[in-house]
Parts: C-alpha cells; sequence; structure tokens
C-alpha cells in the first residue's frame, strides 16, 4: 500500500511543476483592449495614474496639502508659480509675475479671472492669507518662509491691489524655489480650520483643473472642472489615480494598458517594456541631478585635493552608470550641474569645455605616484608616511544601483592600487554615519536644481554640515571661508549675470579642487504610453519632470490620427 | 478556585511585563521619524529641504520630559484609550486608522481560522478513526508536505498563477471599483478580492490541527477505557464521537483560542502580497515607515490578544478538564 501511494504523488508532483513551467511564459496582456476612443478627437476621455498618496492602507480622505499623506497632491490646490526643473524657466501660474522691487522686498502680481471650485474668485487676499497662516503656524511653514532657512525671514506679506507684496529682514533670494511652491488655499473656507496641519480636509476647494469625482478609499476619480482658469488646455475629461506599484507591477500594468505612466523605478525600462511595443510604450529618465561621491574631507587622506583628482581621473563612469543604470543615464559632468540641459547656468570661460572627466587610470596612477602614494610590497599604494591604505566603501544595503556602481568604483580604485573595499549597511545606519562623520567613502545625491545656492552651494556650504539629529547636504564636510563666501553672496543674488559669474566660481572649485566626484546623473522617470495622449515631455521636448505633474496635464493632448 | 486566580495573577503580570516593553523597546531604535517621512515623500533622489523636515518635527511634537515620564504618561494615555496620532496618516489618530483595517483583517483570518480547525479536525478525526488506510495516508502525508511550504511561496505562486497567468482573479487590494459599505457591489467585490488570501489561508490553515487531532485521538483510542467500551458492546459510533474524539479535541480547542488571539496581528506576509488592507498590512507599513503610535499600538493589540487568549484557553481547560482543576 505504501509503494502505491508514492508511486501516485511522484508523476502528480511532476505533473504541477510542468504545468507552472509552461504557464509562466504567458502573461495575459490586453493590448489596445481599454483604449476608449472619443467620437470627436478633441478629448482624452479617461487617463489612469499610479496613486499620488504612498500606500493608504486605511483609506483616509485627507486633501489638505500639509498632511504627510495627502491623497491627491498635485490636482487640487495649485502653486504661485512653476520652476520647470528641466530648463529653470519660471511658469506664471496663479501669479502672473514677479520682481524684486530691491533687494529685499519681492513682489507678484497674481490672476485675474481665477475661480475657485466653489464658484468664488481667487483674489491676493487668499494668496496673502496662505503665506501669513506660515507665520501663524510654524509647523505648516514647510517653504521656510518665516524662518532662516537658506535666507533672511520674512517681515510681512500684505495683498496690495492686485499684487501681494513680501518683505523679508534681510536677502532672501534663494528662498524662492521653496516660496513658488505654496499652495495657494481658499481664505473663506481655510480661516475657520484653526491649526491646518491638523485639520482633515476631505472636501477640497481647490483653484486646480479637476473635482472631486469619488474616492473609495482606493480609487481616485476626478473629472474636469468647466470653469478652470486654463480649461481650454485640459484635455483630460477623467483622471483615475490608483494603486502602488512595485516595478515588476507597474510593467505589468503599463503593458497590459491598465496604467498609462508611471515616475517609479523600473530598472532596465528598453527591456522591460519599451521594447514591447517600440510605437506606444516611451520612456524619459531625465536628469535631476548627479550622484556623487562624497569623501570625508575630515579625516586624512581625503583632505588632500591631489589623491581626490587622481581618484576621479580614474573613475571609468560609462561603466558605472552601464551597471547602475543600464546606460539609461549618462555620465555625469563634474561642475555638478546637469547639462546640457542646465547650460545657461554655465558661465562662459566653461562652455567650450568638455567637464565630464575621461576614464584615465594611467594619468590617476602618475597623479598618486606624485602626491607620494608609492606601491608597498604588496602592491597596494601606501599613505606618504608610509602607513597602510585600506579606504572602505559605505553603502546602502537594497539600493540595487548604488551596490552596482560601489562595486566598480572599488574595482577601479583596486586597478590604481588603492586597496578598497565595499562596506554594506542598512540605510539608517547609513544615515547615521553620515552624521558622525564615521565613513570614509559613500554615494550622494547632488540635486541640479535650479537654485545653485541652494543646490551646489549647501553641498560645499559649511553651516550645511551634518548635525548630531540632521543629515544635512554638506555630507563630505567641505568648510572652506571663501566657498562660505561666494554661497552666501549667491543666496542673495537676484541679478542673473552676477549669479553666472558666482556659479563659476562654485564651479571651478569643484573643477580644480574635487570635494566630491560626479558619477552618474539621477533620474526623474516618465515611463508612458501615446495610445490615449500625446505631449509628455522627452528628450525632443524636456519641459519637465514628474515634478511637475500639473504643468504636464496642461499639455498633453489626444494622439494625433497617424 | 485557587487555579483561576492564579491564572488571572499571570495574566496581569505578564501584560505588564508586555506594555514596558511595548514602550522601550521602539525607542531604542536609531531613526527621525520627521526625516524619514520626509525621505519617504520625497523619494530617494531629492533635495532633502531642512525646512521641511523642521516643519515636521514642529508637526509631529517632540516628547518633552526624560524617559521615566513618558513612561507614566504613556500608561496614562493607554488607561485613556488614548493611542495618539498616526505619524504617516498624520492628523488621523491611531484608532481610526486601526478601526478602519480591523475588519478586513478579522473576517479574512477569522473566517478562514475557524474553518480551518473545523476541516482540520474533521479531517484528523476520520484519519484516525481508518488509520493506516488510503485515506490516512492520503491525509498525513498531504499534511505534512503542505506543512513545510513557506505561506509567502504559495501566496505568490497562487497570485502569478491566478491573477497574472489565468486573470482569474484581481491582484491586489481588497476592493476595487465600489464604495465602501453595506452594498451588494462592494461586498461583492471584496468576496472576489478575498478568495486568493482566503485560498492561501485555507491550504496552509488546516495542517497544524489535522496532524495534532489524529495523533491525539490515536492515543486516545488506545487507552483502556476505549477498550472496555468496546468489550461492554457500545457502538463504533459513539465511542468515536463521545469518547475518543471529545477527549482528542481538548488540546486544540486551547489551541484555537491561542490562534484567535494571534488574529489581531494579522498575517503580515499573505496580506502584504496579495496588498490586503488589512491590520498585518498596516503593521508593515507601520514598521517600514518607523510610525510609533501606529506600530505601538499593533504590537499592543497582539500582545494583549495573544494574553486574553491564552487566559481564555487556561480558564476553558479548567472547565472541560476536570483533572487539570484537581492538579492546580
Amino acid at each position: 500500500m505504501k509503494r502505491r501511494t508514492l508511486l501516485a504523488t511522484g508523476p502528480l508532483a511532476a505533473a504541477l511543476v510542468a504545468g507552472t513551467a509552461a504557464c509562466s511564459g504567458q502573461i495575459r496582456t490586453n493590448q489596445g483592449g481599454g483604449a476608449a476612443t472619443s467620437g470627436d478627437g478633441t478629448t482624452i476621455p479617461q487617463l489612469t495614474f499610479p496613486a499620488e498618496v504612498a500606500e493608504n492602507v486605511a483609506g483616509i480622505t485627507n486633501f489638505n496639502p500639509f498632511s504627510p499623506n495627502v491623497t491627491s497632491k498635485n490636482y487640487f490646490y495649485e502653486p504661485i508659480m512653476i520652476r520647470s526643473s528641466m530648463n529653470c524657466e519660471v511658469v506664471p501660474w496663479i501669479a502672473t509675475a514677479f520682481a524684486w522691487k530691491d533687494d529685499t522686498t519681492l513682489v507678484f502680481t497674481i490672476r485675474d479671472g481665477v475661480t475657485w471650485s466653489d464658484g468664488k474668485p481667487l483674489t491676493p487676499e487668499d494668496v496673502a492669507f496662505t503665506l501669513n497662516l506660515r507665520k501663524q503656524y510654524p509647523a505648516a511653514d514647510d517653504i521656510g518662509l518665516w524662518n532662516d532657512v537658506f535666507g533672511a525671514p520674512a517681515e510681512s506679506v500684505e495683498a496690495d491691489g492686485q499684487d501681494v507684496v513680501i518683505s523679508f529682514s534681510g536677502l532672501a533670494a534663494a528662498k524662492f524655489d521653496s516660496l513658488i511652491t505654496a499652495k495657494v488655499l481658499p481664505q473663506h473656507v481655510w480661516k475657520d480650520a484653526g491649526d491646518p496641519t491638523q485639520y482633515i480636509d476631505e472636501k477640497p476647494v481647490g483653484s486646480g483643473p479637476f473635482d472631486l469625482g469619488s474616492y473609495n478609499g482606493r480609487r481616485l476619480q476626478l473629472t474636469r472642472r468647466e470653469d478652470y482658469w486654463q480649461a481650454d488646455k485640459v484635455k483630460v475629461q477623467e483622471l483615475i489615480l490608483e494603486g502602488n506599484y512595485d516595478a515588476t507591477n507597474a510593467a505589468l500594468k503599463l503593458t497590459a494598458g491598465d496604467l498609462d505612466a508611471f515616475w517609479g523605478e523600473i530598472p532596465n525600462p528598453e527591456q522591460a517594456f519599451a521594447s514591447k511595443d517600440e510605437k506606444l510604450n516611451h520612456f524619459w529618465y531625465a536628469p535631476a541631478g548627479s550622484t556623487v561621491l562624497t569623501y570625508n574631507l575630515t579625516k586624512a587622506p581625503f583632505d588632500d585635493a591631489k589623491l581626490r583628482e587622481a581618484i576621479s581621473q580614474g573613475l571609468d563612469k560609462d561603466e558605472i552608470s552601464a551597471k547602475a543604470t543600464y546606460s539609461v543615464m549618462k555620465p555625469a559632468s563634474q561642475t555638478g550641474l546637469k547639462l546640457p540641459y542646465a547650460e545657461n547656468l554655465l558661465p562662459d570661460s566653461y562652455t567650450d569645455q568638455e567637464t565630464v572627466l575621461p576614464f584615465d587610470t594611467a594619468k590617476a596612477e602618475e597623479l598618486l605616484d606624485a602626491a607620494g602614494y608609492a606601491k608597498g610590497s604588496d602592491g597596494f599604494r601606501t599613505l606618504p608616511d608610509g602607513s597602510a591604505f585600506a579606504p572602505t566603501f559605505l553603502v546602502q544595503a537594497g539600493w540595487i544601483d548604488y551596490q552596482a556602481a560601489a562595486d566598480v568604483v572599488v574595482r577601479n580604485l583596486q586597478t590604481m592600487g588603492i586597496n578598497a573595499s565595499v562596506q554594506t549597511s542598512p540605510p539608517e545606519a547609513v544615515d547615521q554615519a553620515k552624521k558622525d562623520a564615521d565613513f570614509d567613502m559613500c554615494l550622494e545625491y547632488l540635486h541640479g536644481g535650479c537654485e545653485v545656492a541652494r543646490n551646489l552651494g549647501s553641498k560645499l556650504a559649511s553651516d550645511q554640515v551634518p548635525t548630531k539629529d540632521t543629515v544635512k547636504a554638506n555630507v563630505g564636510r567641505w568648510e572652506d571661508a571663501h566657498t562660505d563666501e561666494i554661497v552666501a553672496e549667491l543666496s542673495g543674488e537676484t541679478d542673473p549675470e552676477k549669479q553666472k559669474a558666482l556659479t563659476g566660481e562654485l564651479v571651478e572649485i569643484m573643477m580644480t579642487q574635487y570635494p566630491v566626484t560626479c558619477l552618474f546623473y539621477a533620474p526623474a522617470r516618465m515611463i508612458y504610453r501615446t495610445d490615449k495622449a500625446e505631449g509628455w515631455p522627452s528628450e525632443e521636448d524636456p519641459y519637465g519632470t514628474n515634478s511637475e505633474m500639473l504643468m504636464i496635464i496642461t499639455r498633453l493632448v489626444p494622439p494625433s490620427a497617424s | 478556585m485557587k487555579y483561576f486566580l492564579r491564572r488571572i495573577g499571570y495574566f496581569l503580570l505578564t501584560l505588564w511585563a508586555a506594555i514596558t516593553l511595548n514602550f522601550l523597546i521602539p525607542r531604542l531604535q536609531p531613526g527621525d521619524p520627521a526625516e524619514l517621512m520626509i525621505r519617504q515623500i520625497s523619494g530617494r533622489d531629492t533635495e532633502i529641504d531642512p525646512a521641511r523636515i523642521e516643519a515636521m518635527r514642529v508637526m509631529l511634537g517632540q516628547p518633552d520630559g526624560n524617559l521615566f515620564e513618558q513612561y507614566l504618561a504613556y500608561l496614562g494615555q493607554l488607561a485613556r484609550g488614548d493611542f495618539g496620532y498616526s505619524y504617516t496618516y498624520f492628523p488621523a489618530t491611531v484608532t481610526d486608522v486601526i478601526g478602519r483595517a480591523l475588519l478586513w483583517t478579522l473576517v479574512l483570518v477569522g473566517v478562514t481560522l475557524v474553518l480551518s480547525f473545523v476541516l482540520g479536525t474533521v479531517l484528523g478525526a476520520f484519519a484516525a478513526w481508518w488509520r493506516n488506510s488510503p485515506f490516512d495516508s492520503i491525509v498525513t502525508l498531504g499534511s505534512t508536505f503542505v506543512g513545510t511550504l513557506q505561506s509567502f511561496w504559495v501566496a505568490l505562486l497562487l497570485l502569478f498563477v491566478f491573477g497574472y497567468v489565468l486573470g482569474w482573479f484581481p491582484t491586489a487590494g481588497g476592493y476595487e471599483a465600489s464604495m465602501p459599505g453595506l452594498n451588494l457591489e462592494f461586498l461583492l467585490d471584496a468576496v472576489r478580492h478575498s478568495v486568493l488570501p482566503a485560498a492561501v489561508l485555507m491550504l496552509l490553515g488546516p495542517v497544524g490541527w489535522v496532524l495534532g487531532m489524529r495523533n491525539t485521538m490515536i492515543l486516545n483510542l488506545g487507552e483502556d477505557y476505549i477498550r472496555l467500551a468496546r468489550a461492554k458492546g457500545v457502538p463504533d459510533k459513539q465511542i468515536a464521537l463521545r469518547y475518543a474524539a471529545r477527549n482528542a479535541l481538548l488540546p486544540s480547542v486551547t489551541g484555537l483560542a491561542m490562534a484567535l488571539g494571534g488574529i489581531l496581528g494579522g498575517q503580515i506576509l499573505i496580506e502584504t502580497t496579495f496588498d490586503y488592507p488589512g491590520l498585518g498590512r498596516l503593521m508593515q507599513q507601520a514598521a517600514s515607515g518607523k510610525d510609533y503610535p501606529l506600530l505601538q499600538a499593533l504590537l499592543l493589540f497582539t500582545i494583549v490578544g495573544t494574553l486574553v487568549a491564552n487566559l481564555v484557553a487556561d480558564m476553558l481547560y479548567g472547565v472541560l478538564d476536570p483533572r487539570a482543576r484537581k492538579a492546580a
């Protein structure tokens, strides 16, 4: 009897395994099955995006822009102006224009004819109210208007006719990029709300292009507003926001047509998505900033600029970006700016030069020899005083692109004769190491934003060195009085020509002293289909990224008949 | 009487220890919730704005007083039933957040647990009665094999085959397009989404009960009193039900009580795989986001649930089995 049952289970198990193996290739897709076309071709009937709220397990509704878990952050309340993260152009939005009347007074001219979704008009008083709310409740001051982050605090905000006038107590030009992101709130609704951070906003009254259709805790349905101030530019009739996807699920949903766009991580997007349909499936990974190799400048020998120069020359950036990003992202410019998009920020002395460092092991070894890092008997280089040199590269476990980059860097270092090794740690431990300055080398992100003082500047400013409690931008601890002077001046400078000159000085420091080594550009992703809508930002038309979804919605049009 | 009093005493002591540890352990971890939250909202490769982190810190409120004062404040809040605000769902309260996920887990895990128990004990009883028959072999071998499978592996397998390849069931969530409430559309939607998670639980659930019931019953069937009953001519069915099965059921019933207590923790792996909006999923989200208030409340519920269930099981045993009362 025992033998019989054994004989029976054997073939059963084999059949099960074979069956699953056979099924593995055939994922159900419905290409084009979901494309609901409209009759006249002038509207986009429906688009489906991933949910804006990260993981709303509890299904809570809250459109309050101050909440950490906002159900929709882009489509109800609108910012004062929009700065395109690609070409740094300031696009008029709720404010049609801005001007610095003098060094400490900023004036916004507010657009006429904007209405709230309850029909009332949007006035400059609403804008002044929104900004003054942050004075009354510091927890709401996410833009740093009333404190001294990146500039002097504001003294007063007042509506004056069709303008809003902000007076600062000192130089505050670097606050501009944050300031314009403030979402304008309707005074007649929010004045009775008390502390805005504690307010649960379930029926939002906003100036944005959509009305709340329905929300069942998972699926947000938005319908187009007829009385939106630029309704003629909004062709999307209905927007569905649903689901949080990881890379595999997102690729499957995009391929099946259940999702129209995605901006999370999909490694190797060419193979996972675009190759499935060359005509409809597209992706554009715009450079948002650079991933940089940061040295702990408080630890010898990393305070030696010659060592840093040598290492920078000996890193194979093409290989690094191939392994980390499947060559989707390009090697980064050593200036710290994202080129060629930010070319207008680059001073003339550098515009013709190639600012991406070439890969030259021979030159690197030459520089190392000249700087006194001779090779010892074991083939590895020692410090100038003869002691051993075995630096560790600290990298976050689970961040596979960082880990891939770290492997290549360490290999390059070993080729140059430096006995380097990778040290993997959980992300929280790496953050703690950055706060305690307990690392040799690590990877960091250098934002390629338009306010150079806040991005490149804060990477090099001594007041941005991480403290015991907070990780700030200057993880490498570059502390130089001259740099601080430049950054301070740049923070207060409002004249573009003078800004360019000051940026040039920072670029000079980057190119000659290598406080950090720029490796490859970090992406702002846009993975999308063009069967229901066209007009997405792309390499040919780089007008924005996934940080400006509101602007993108006004540029989407139905696909052309061809 | 002493038996019950002693049990209640142990219960209260363990409860106090659990509450204290529950307070201490999250606070020993490094990591700043405000910073973590801004990182999570902004994403990995974005500008860290110190103004936003500072604003978030003010919003969440820094606890004041030293550790002991915070502990006393914590005990006071517990007594009032105030679990504070959740960090990730700010400004919703923890009770509100848990309340929304509670029913999903209770229904899914509760129903499947009871059904698994019934199925498992029935199968185990029959397998013991007809021991060494083909039925017994299949049940025992089958249970042992299924018992070695990992729950998340089975979940992924079912998800892949029935969700992606065949497309018979939805691949994520507790519901989709319907509005939650007591309407037929929503209930059908919820049932459709619960089929796969329930299938995984029903597949893996009965295993423990089957083997436990079978083994206890075989042990009982070898006892002298069964032999006496047979000699006296008691019909087979009565021996099986009134004596052997009923006595073998005792350990299983207490096991069921303890398993029911564990429901409040949800089935984390299965709920995460299916993105099912229950307590397990909530716990996973709270743990990765360092949402201390929510995490503490969930852990507390799990601990209290298990302790209460343990107490009930102990009491039940005292009621059902006179020998336990005598021994105490």
